[in-house]
């Protein structure tokens, strides 16, 4: 074996697209120091299971990770896929951070992938599984993959601490490569749909978020509909929660979202051990009103994807073949300027980046850089 | 701060132009270490693009986080404002077509 180049990379920052884009470019990475000056150095325990997860569809991939985690080499191999995979992801990060980075892959896989995930599946800090639902799944059509195959099953919930959630989720191949979009006109609202899911509260939460999100959606717009889901018993997970997750749909079939849960932290539960009382969450009225918020902030901010899917959708216009993609976003989030600085390290792929006053919104092209789903065309 | 981002959003996401980091530095894994100097200067516009960049975008809330949604409740608005409510009527199949 001849000595294998080795794209240095530094920090823990961006794993995950460092670690999706490093296998769809088949370039070697090294990444040092991450997060070696922290109290807990190295590598997280979501990180490392996100790593044995790329390991379970990919064949021929090396992973090493030095004692103390600080280091890693990833030799990225082929994509398999497969299907009736099984894999925990850990109760670090819930199961919003491992879908993302894997329905990217799993389109240029060799086989199509289907996967059994277990974990948290609503939490405030991910995108949680109903906004990948309703959301994220639809923005793929854009970009020409077919749909069939294209699912996620929501068996159980789980919210944070302790879990106890599964989800199915099946990905379909791109048969050849993606197509460039050209997607710029954002349409205007013409209804919103949503799910409002509580696990081990009263099923009654679920009606308060509901009212008061609909307060707010009152004075726009009459046709609101939000999905209630109680799940009590085993399909309830381990721990109690309450989230509400918002889509609005627009004339021209864009999905702007937004979502949030509240739960108890793992201190809260210590604590609920040592004494009778409870600590207080976010009522589910606020909860309802917050998410609403935000869902009418995206609105106001513009663009044909919500700041969420910023990232993805950058990514997708860079993996399109050597076509002119053009998509417009409202304001760029931190996230999607990570996202576009990794997409020129790894693929060379530039965005000509300009701003609309008028409307407040930001125009972003790009010229694909022409990835062919090769897995496939190996066998 | 708009006005402020339009001016050089290709510089915030991608650095000045004059001082264009090479977009694939690769090289051996074997003698590497004479290579670090070269590492540093890799590195270090990054930092201070976050730095001079620090209005409107990303300074002080881009954090070492690997998380896609970009949740600030801080800047959640009160939408039972009527003036706000006009604001992004119009952005609704309800609103006034004929403007």
């Amino acid at each position: 074996m001849g000595k294998v180049n080795y794209k240095r990379l530094k920090g823990g920052q961006q794993f995950r697209q460092r670690l999706v884009l490093a296998t769809l470019s088949s370039t070697p990475i090294l990444i040092e120091d991450i997060r070696s000056d922290d109290i807990s150095p190295g590598l997280r325990p979501h990180e490392v299971s996100l790593l044995r997860l790329v390991e379970r569809i990919s064949d021929d991939c090396t992973v090493e990770i030095n004692d103390t985690g600080t280091k890693l080499k990833y030799k990225p191999g082929v994509v398999i896929g497969g299907k009736h995979l099984v894999h925990d992801c850990g109760l670090s990060r819930s199961i919003g951070y491992f879908l993302e980075p894997l329905i990217l892959l799993g389109l240029f896989g060799k086989k199509p992938l289907s996967i059994r995930l277990k974990g948290i599946t609503n939490d405030p800090k991910d995108p949680s599984v109903d906004t990948f639902r309703t959301t994220t799944m639809h923005l793929l059509k854009h970009f020409g993959v077919p749909l069939e195959g294209l699912d996620l099953k929501i068996e159980s919930r789980g919210a944070p601490p302790l879990g106890g959630g599964e989800v199915v989720l099946g990905v379909p191949i791109v048969p050849g490569s993606l197509s460039a979009a050209n997607w710029i006109d954002e349409g205007m609202v013409r209804r919103i749909r949503g799910v409002a899911f509580s696990t081990r509260v009263s099923p009654q939460i679920g009606n308060r978020m509901v009212y008061a999100a609909r307060g707010i959606f009152n004075s726009f717009i009459p046709d609101v509909h939000i999905f209630i889901d109680s799940k009590s018993g085993p399909s309830g997970g381990k721990s109690p929660g309450y989230g509400i997750s918002l889509v609005a749909e627009t004339t021209s079939g864009c999905l702007i979202s937004a979502d949030s849960a509240v739960c108890y932290t793992q201190e809260d539960l210590d604590h609920m051990n040592d004494s009778e009382e409870k600590p207080d969450l976010l009522p589910p009225e606020d909860l309802g009103v917050r998410v609403a918020s935000m869902l009418l902030g995206e609105i106001e901010q513009g663009g044909v994807v919500d700041s969420t899917h910023q990232g993805l959708v950058f990514l997708l216009c860079a993996l399109c073949p050597q076509d002119v993609s053009k998509v417009r976003v409202g304001r760029l989030t931190p996230y999607g300027i990570e996202t576009l600085r990794n997409i020129r390290e790894f693929l060379g792929v530039k965005f000509v980046i300009t701003p609309e006053p008028v409307t407040s919104t930001v125009l972003l092209k790009c010229v694909g850089c022409g990835l062919k789903n090769l897995s496939r065309k190996a066998s | 701060t708009i006005s402020r981002q339009n001016k050089n959003l290709m510089q915030l996401v991608y650095g000045q132009p004059g001082l264009e980091i090479g977009a694939a530095v690769q090289e051996r894994l074997s003698g590497s270490e004479s290579e670090d100097g070269e590492d540093d200067e890799f590195f270090k516009p990054k930092g201070e693009r976050e730095k001079t960049s620090n209005e409107g975008i990303g300074a002080d809330s881009f954090s070492a986080e690997d998380c896609s949604k970009y949740s600030n409740y801080a800047n959640t608005k009160d939408w039972s404002n009527d003036d706000l409510i006009q604001s992004i009527r119009d952005r609704f199949v309800t609103g006034d077509w004929s403007k």
